[in-house]
Formats: structure tokens, C-alpha cells, sequence
């Protein structure tokens, strides 16, 4: 899974967004490392929406403006549960070792 | 007019780049991001924004042209030519070797032959292959991946055979190898812009495979009538061979391949791409010089390349450009005159 796309699911973990939200969150979440473009999101969002892992929670209009909100499916939330499991499991060997007598590395 | 609202207009330019449901869909939503993200008195999209938008705009274009070519006919055309064109290029080389023992004496060490005494070709030797089993060989890989539906080894195969013959020098230039160049450049881009030859093969019928036979027999007669009658030929035959018959029949070929494909009812699009895989062999036969040698079978020139190249290439980029870009510019939201010229 590429580094946007978890991201995006992180973001929409902790309940639906909508696009502006996405990417600002994202932004946080990165430590301002990572600042998507509504491009790539849009690419990702449709990609995803595809394979079932986020779908269309409720659109408002805010100032004349359509904003679509979208949340974790549970195929979505199980998938980025498995990416982080997954990720953690590679820091924690990366650090055993890099410091494998419990010292600094 | 307002920055918000010059601003707001070329971003809709810009989202003219996404495939049509996609903005049906979107337009509005990602209009919203893009001008929550702008700053305060911005006028233009910032050029990675705008890059970024083009840029995702074309990659869902290409995702999508494999699911939308069903309901396009062009498409489906391409699709039946990405499937014949590599199996017409093996029947005509196969036909290159076969017909010349059937020619008048004199005119046969002509075309392939002269390419099958070389052993090796832009200073690679071919051990114990000629240059014409090589070429022959290439093709027959390639026609065997689209027979397959292998679209994209076969369309590296391609990559591969085209460079490696554009780069080879050597004595000289088997006309069926530049020939084919050009073909292999409209197939490349027929299983790029088409469903791919898995779609071809389920479209193509026998009378597909007729026509096609006809029109490598037809390609190949007219070819052999010209070549033993050029300049080059007089060069080396003392008394050129009388090809008028050879002439004769490869324009009653030609008129049953039309024929055969009205009556059948082949697909028009069909035709029209058959014209243009004939386009090269028609260049050979429209460009023999009576006063000198240059011709595209003994001497090629640069005009000569030109011409062969430039119009499959243009074509080529067509069936490409029309795969990815936009079908018309969207129109703009009302929002006042762009004073921002």
C-alpha cells in the first residue's frame, strides 16, 4: 500500500471527511511532511472507492460549495488495521536491529 | 471580475482533463478543495497544481479507456487490427520467400533473398541465422503474443523488433523490414488504445482471415511486379522480366479484397485500417524513380523514410492522443470575462 493511500484511510479512521478535510488531516497526521494535492487525492479516493475500502457517507453544501463526505468501510478498516500490523511488525525488527543489546544504537 | 471567480474558471479548464462521468461526478466536489486550498488573492493555479491535475486527469483516462472502449467502435476496430496487422506481416514475409520461385527466371534473388545472403546485421552477427530469418522470426513471436492476448509482452516484442531494425545498418535494407516498421508502429498503438487482442481475436472471423490472406497475396505480387521491373532491377537483369501479369493479378487481388469486404459486411472501420496498413506498400509502388536507383527498395532516402514514417507515426499518436485527451473542452462556468489575459 503507498504512503498516501494509508494515510488517507488514517485520516478517514477516526470518522468521515470530506475532501479539504482529507487533505489537511493528512498533513498532520505526516507532520506536514506529506501534502497531497487534490489530484492524487482525488485518484486515490476513486481507486479506493473501487476496491470497496471507503464509500460516500453524506454531501452538504457549504457557501455554494459541494462537499462529499467519506468514511471506512469495514473491508477498508480491516485492510488498513492489516497495513498497520504490518508496518509496526517491520519498525519494531528495524529497531531490534539497529540496537540489538538494548543500548543506543 | 474577482480573483476568486478567474481562479475558479481555470480550474475548470484544468478539470476538463478528467474523463467525463468522472467530472459528472466530481467537477463541483474537487472545484471546492482546489479553491479551499488557494490563497488569498490567487489568480492562476500554481503550475504543480496544475501539472498534478493534468497529470491525474490522464492516468484515469488511460485506467478507464480499457473499460469504456466497449461502447466505441474505434475501438473495437483497433482491436481486430492489433490482432491482424502482425499476422499480415507474417504472411507477407512468408510469401516473400515462397512466391519468388514461381517468378520468371532472373527475378528471383530479389526482396528477402537478398537480405537472407547477409550474416550479420548492424555488426551483430546472426551466427547461423540469415537477417530474414531473424525478421521473420521476430514477427512470428509477435503475432503469436497478440494471437495469445499477451498485449503487453507483445507489445514490448514490437518495441524491441522496431528499435532493433531502426538501429541496424546494413547492406541492403530489406523493404518488407522498413515496411513493417511502420505497421508495428500502428499496432503498438491499436493495443494500447484498444480493449487489447483478446478483444480482437473474440471480434475477428474467418472472413477476417480471407481478406487478410488476400491482401498479403495482393501486397506481395504487386510488390514482386514492381521490383522486378525497377530501376534497380534493370541494373542487375540485363532483360528485365515481363511482370504485366504479376501487375494484372495483383490488382484483380486488390479489387477482391474490397469486394470481398463490402459483400461480407466486414466492419467499415475495418477497411479503413487495412487502407492504412496498405499505405506503405502503396508508397513503394507510388515512389520508384525511372531516371535513378533512389527508391524505397534499393536506395532509401531520407524523403523517402519521411514519407513512410511520418504518416503511421501521425496516426499512430492519433489513436494514442484520442485514448487519453479530452473529447471537447468543458465550458466554463459564467463567471464574467477572464480579465486576466
Amino acid at each position: 500500500m503507498q504512503e498516501a493511500t494509508f494515510l488517507i484511510l488514517t485520516a478517514l479512521a477516526a470518522g468521515s471527511q470530506h475532501g479539504y478535510g482529507i487533505i489537511t488531516d493528512v498533513a498532520e497526521i505526516s507532520g506536514g511532511r506529506v501534502r497531497l494535492r487534490a489530484g492524487t487525492l482525488y485518484t486515490a479516493l476513486d481507486r479506493l472507492r473501487e476496491d470497496g475500502l471507503i464509500g460516500v457517507d453524506r454531501e452538504e453544501v457549504v457557501d455554494n460549495r459541494l462537499r462529499r463526505y467519506y468514511r471506512l468501510t469495514p473491508q477498508g478498516a480491516q485492510r488498513l488495521a492489516a497495513e498497520a500490523a504490518r508496518l509496526q511488525d517491520n519498525a519494531a525488527a528495524a529497531l531490534t536491529r539497529l540496537n540489538p543489546a538494548g543500548g543506543v544504537a | 471580475m474577482t480573483e476568486s471567480a478567474a481562479l475558479e474558471r481555470r480550474y475548470r479548464r484544468l478539470l476538463g482533463w478528467y474523463p467525463q462521468p468522472f467530472r459528472n461526478e466530481h467537477d463541483e466536489e474537487i472545484l471546492a478543495v482546489l479553491m479551499a486550498s488557494s490563497r488569498d488573492g490567487q489568480r492562476r493555479p500554481g503550475l504543480m497544481e496544475s501539472a498534478n491535475l493534468v497529470w491525474s486527469a490522464l492516468g484515469m483516462r488511460l485506467r478507464q479507456a480499457g473499460s469504456r472502449s466497449a461502447a466505441r467502435p474505434w475501438a473495437d476496430a483497433m482491436a481486430v487490427f492489433s490482432v491482424i496487422a502482425p499476422v499480415f506481416l507474417v504472411a507477407a514475409s512468408v510469401l516473400e520467400v515462397a512466391l519468388p520461385y514461381r517468378l520468371p527466371a532472373g527475378s528471383e534473388p530479389f526482396l528477402g533473398r537478398a537480405l537472407g545472403d547477409h550474416t550479420q546485421i548492424g555488426g551483430l552477427p546472426l551466427l547461423h541465422l540469415t537477417g530474414f530469418d531473424i525478421a521473420a522470426g521476430g514477427q512470428m513471436i509477435i503475432a503469436a503474443l497478440v494471437l495469445l492476448g499477451l498485449r503487453r509482452l507483445a507489445l514490448t516484442a514490437i518495441v524491441a523488433y522496431v528499435v532493433y531494425w531502426t538501429v541496424a545498418r546494413y547492406w541492403i535494407p530489406d523493404p518488407l523490414q522498413l515496411l513493417s516498421t511502420s505497421v508495428y508502429m500502428l499496432t503498438a498503438a491499436a493495443l494500447v488504445a484498444s480493449p487489447g487482442p483478446r478483444r480482437g481475436r473474440h471480434l475477428v472471423h474467418w472472413g477476417h482471415w480471407v481478406v487478410l490472406f488476400l491482401a498479403a497475396v495482393a501486397v506481395q505480387v504487386s510488390t514482386l511486379a514492381y521490383a522486378a521491373t525497377s530501376p534497380i532491377a534493370r541494373i542487375l537483369f540485363p532483360r528485365p522480366p515481363d511482370m504485366s501479369t504479376y501487375a494484372l493479378i495483383s490488382i484483380l487481388l486488390a479489387v477482391a479484397v474490397v469486394g470481398l469486404s463490402v459483400v461480407m459486411r466486414l466492419d467499415r472501420y475495418l477497411l479503413l485500417l487495412l487502407g492504412v496498413m496498405f499505405y506503405p506498400y502503396a508508397m513503394q509502388l507510388a515512389y520508384p524513380t525511372s531516371s535513378s536507383s533512389d527508391n524505397l527498395i534499393g536506395h532509401p532516402t531520407p524523403a523517402h523514410l519521411a514519407l513512410l514514417f511520418f504518416p503511421p507515426l501521425l496516426v499512430a499518436c492519433a489513436a494514442l492522443v484520442s485514448a487519453v485527451m479530452p473529447l471537447r473542452v468543458p465550458a466554463a462556468q459564467p463567471s464574467g470575462p477572464d480579465s486576466a489575459a
